[in-house]
């Protein structure tokens, strides 16, 4: 092995991590270390000239090796794989010393915060000296593409892909496509029809010649990888149905919250008390009426019902303020002289052409009133006989400091958008996780929003957080243009931090089959060894660690890389 | 000088690194006592990793994995505490006290619960006080 050359990179990430470590310190200790070359701290290591320096660095320096020190591997490792590359360095031979979120973010002591970056970058310095180069391997990509849920996002996706001319598989656990969407009257903030709006897309959907739709169909199991997933259909009309695809979009949805929980609102006692969804289904019926028939002659609408309250949901649904205003506009325009109440929380009105929406909407004679959702929801009573409504609100009202009471006939809750009971079922047959929120976690909540850290597997739509219909089907045609480019490109890198088997050492005990996950390693009964292969393996290095004689090696996680880093890493406090 | 006690960490990278960048982009306040080392499964964890580290002078060495039924590789976690059960045992014949070695499932999402676990297990290192293998130990490791 030649000689390992060295290069440390330490990021300020502006002042994200320069604040809290001094990463000159860093530099100059890092700097002393053997083999290290040289030692360098930029501004933004991910910006072009902060790659620019470490590929001029290599070149000028003769470097073999790199390390930066900045954010988590999981956001820009890659960004540096790639530039290392563009520099001649196998990327396998480049290492990331984690010290933003696990150091200048999480720690309040300049110094101690210091110590530990140290103790990082000498981690990752004495890591990086067993790194081996590893050879890229690509696989060919079916063209097929899975897509699961048929809203109005998975539509999208799937005519996207499809008109491209290949082929989508198209699963729908429900038995109708369209979603929530095409249960919509109108849409905001241009008050068009949903369902005209739906029924060509739908249409094209139903009869397009690549799109194959499954209906009342879950997902159970898919097994393989980037390129070459498969799974076995599981319901009555499909039993036994194998489908093989290269890719898959996830766009599942959220559901409606259940406002019964909300003790204040009394969902589910008083029949006027209905979600914004029952509204919808009211207004396809073309008639606002009550439980008894009548015309309601006042109307409160609540928002945030579920939404931004610790005890029910802590985020916003962010598109309930516009549906709110909006049904202001179907009751204004069906019933002209009934009473209109919008009980909101905070007005927010963030969307292109919302603000406008929100303030042509104030000029339907209808009463805002704001209440304190930290403080004391509304509560819904009923009236009296001698009173001259149905039900009362009783609220404080916090503009004006003032307790009050609302006459009601009509309730409408806008209930938050939540995950589905059963979410965690399709997070684990794909293999992507989840945030606090059950909501999907894409690869980079900024750069890569509708990748996941599974190769081959997209998020779109709500599933990855609440969204309205124009953010939906930009993130649909996003994953849709993603999957495209690897399928044209007709193959797709895989994993190399596989597993692999030195023949010498091999004692054929067989223990690594045993805790094998993937049936990757099988017995070659004439060498009396175990072998790996390396396409089904997704380098978990279980069998590295079950290996009595050390035999299998995990590569990029080896033994040796592993103990050196531990190595480095108390070097300092030892 | 103030006992200053090191924990090394070996945390899974679905699910556990994942928790531990939520702290940090979360901007949760934790001790800085822990050092953390990224694998890609719970399942990998070689027991000499522990013992190394032990015999580097870590006071207590954490794992963190995913849920039971999380595991991104299925079912790597069990696999990780089968030896960590064994491990336990093993340490403590060694006169490291058992509670110096934790397991314990952080998801994606539990951020707060991964803050909430360095300081309190920096807290049971600050009681138990520095690691007796730590002196014991004056062996010259040989790499």
């Amino acid at each position: 092995m030649e000689e390992p050359r060295i290069g440390v990179y330490v990021c300020w990430c502006g002042t994200n991590i320069a604040k809290m470590v001094d990463v000159e310190a860093v530099t100059t200790e890092v700097g002393k270390l053997p083999n290290v070359v040289l030692a360098k701290n930029y501004k933004y290591m991910c910006s072009d000239p902060g790659q620019e320096l470490i590929i001029k660095d290599i070149k000028g320096h003769n470097l073999n090796r790199v390390i930066v020190a900045a954010c988590s591997p999981r956001i820009h490792e890659l960004t540096f794989r790639n530039a290392v590359e563009k520099a001649g360095i196998n990327p396998y031979l480049f290492e990331m010393a984690n010290i933003r979120e696990q150091d200048s973010w999480v720690h309040t002591d300049r110094t101690e915060a210091t110590t530990k970056a140290i103790d990082l970058v000498i981690a990752a310095v004495r890591r990086v000296l067993y790194h081996e180069p590893l050879e890229k391997r690509s696989v060919s990509v079916d063209p097929a593409t899975l897509v699961i849920g048929g809203g109005i996002s998975g539509m999208m996706a799937s005519l996207e892909i499809a008109n491209a001319g290949k082929k989508v598989y198209l699963i729908e656990k429900t038995d109708h496509l369209g979603g929530h969407v095409v249960k919509f009257d109108l849409t905001f903030p241009h008050l068009s029809s949903a369902k005209q709006m739906m029924r060509p897309i739908l249409q094209r959907v139903e009869n397009h010649p690549n799109i194959e739709v499954f209906l009342q169909t879950e997902i159970h199991e898919v097994t393989g990888y980037v390129g070459n997933f498969k799974t076995t259909l599981r319901n009555k009309d499909n039993e036994g149905t194998e489908l093989k695809f290269g890719n898959i979009i996830a766009a599942v949805g959220l559901k409606p919250f259940d406002p019964s929980k909300i003790e204040e609102y009394g969902y589910g006692k008083f029949p006027d008390v209905i979600t914004s969804m029952e509204f919808e289904d009211m207004l396809g019926t073309g008639k606002i009426l009550t439980k008894y028939g009548k015309e309601p002659r006042n109307i409160a609408i609540i928002h945030c019902v579920g939404s931004r309250n610790k005890k029910y949901h802590e985020y916003c649904s962010r598109t309930c303020c516009m549906a709110a205003l909006k049904f202001v506009h179907q009751i204004r325009a069906a019933l002209p002289s009934t009473n209109i109440f919008e009980i909101y929380a905070d007005m927010r009105a963030y969307g292109k052409g919302h603000e406008e929406f929100y303030a042509m909407t104030t000029h339907k004679q209808i009463m805002f009133l704001m209440y304190d959702q930290q403080e004391r929801l509304p509560v819904i009573r009923q009236a009296n006989r001698s009173d001259d409504c149905n039900m009362i609100i009783e609220m404080d009202e916090k503009l004006s400091g003032l307790p009050i009471e609302v006459p009601v006939d009509m309730v409408i809750l806008m209930v938050n958008m939540e995950a589905h009971e059963n979410v965690k079922d399709v997070v684990h047959a794909i293999g992507v996780s989840l945030c606090g929120n059950q909501f999907f976690i894409e690869k980079h909540p900024k750069l890569d929003p509708v990748a996941t850290t599974t190769a081959g597997v997209y998020i779109v739509g709500t599933c990855q957080g609440p969204k309205d219909i124009p953010d939906s089907v930009a993130q649909a045609r996003a994953a849709a243009a993603r999957i495209l480019a690897t399928i044209e490109g007709g193959t797709v890198p895989v994993e190399v931090t596989t597993s692999f088997v030195n023949e010498k050492l091999c004692c054929g005990c067989q223990t690594c089959i045993s805790v094998c996950p993937y049936s990757a390693i099988s017995f070659n009964e004439i060498k009396k060894v175990s072998e790996v292969n390396e396409v089904l393996c997704k380098g978990c290095g279980t069998c590295g660690s079950a290996c009595p004689t050390g035999a299998i090696k995990c590569k990029h996680f080896t033994d040796l890389q592993i103990l050196s880093e531990i190595e480095g890493i108390m070097s300092m406090s030892y | 000088m103030n006992f200053r006690p090191t924990i090394v960490a070996f945390l899974c990278n679905w699910c556990a690194y994942t928790g531990a960048d939520l702290a940090g982009t979360s901007r949760l306040k934790y001790a800085p006592n822990i050092r953390i080392i990224r694998i890609m499964c719970s399942g990998r964890i070689d027991p000499t990793f522990v013992l190394k580290a032990f015999q580097q002078g870590a006071d207590g060495v954490l794992i963190c994995g995913c849920h039971p039924g999380d595991c991104h590789y299925q079912e790597g976690n069990y696999k990780c505490l089968r030896r960590f059960k064994l491990l336990q045992k093993y340490i403590a014949q060694m006169g490291i006290e058992k509670e110096r070695l934790q397991l314990e499932w952080i998801s994606a999402s539990e951020g707060k619960q991964f803050s909430e676990l360095v300081n309190n297990m920096t807290k049971t290192m600050l009681t138990l006080g520095p690691s007796k293998i730590k002196s014991s130990l004056e062996v010259e490791y040989i790499k």
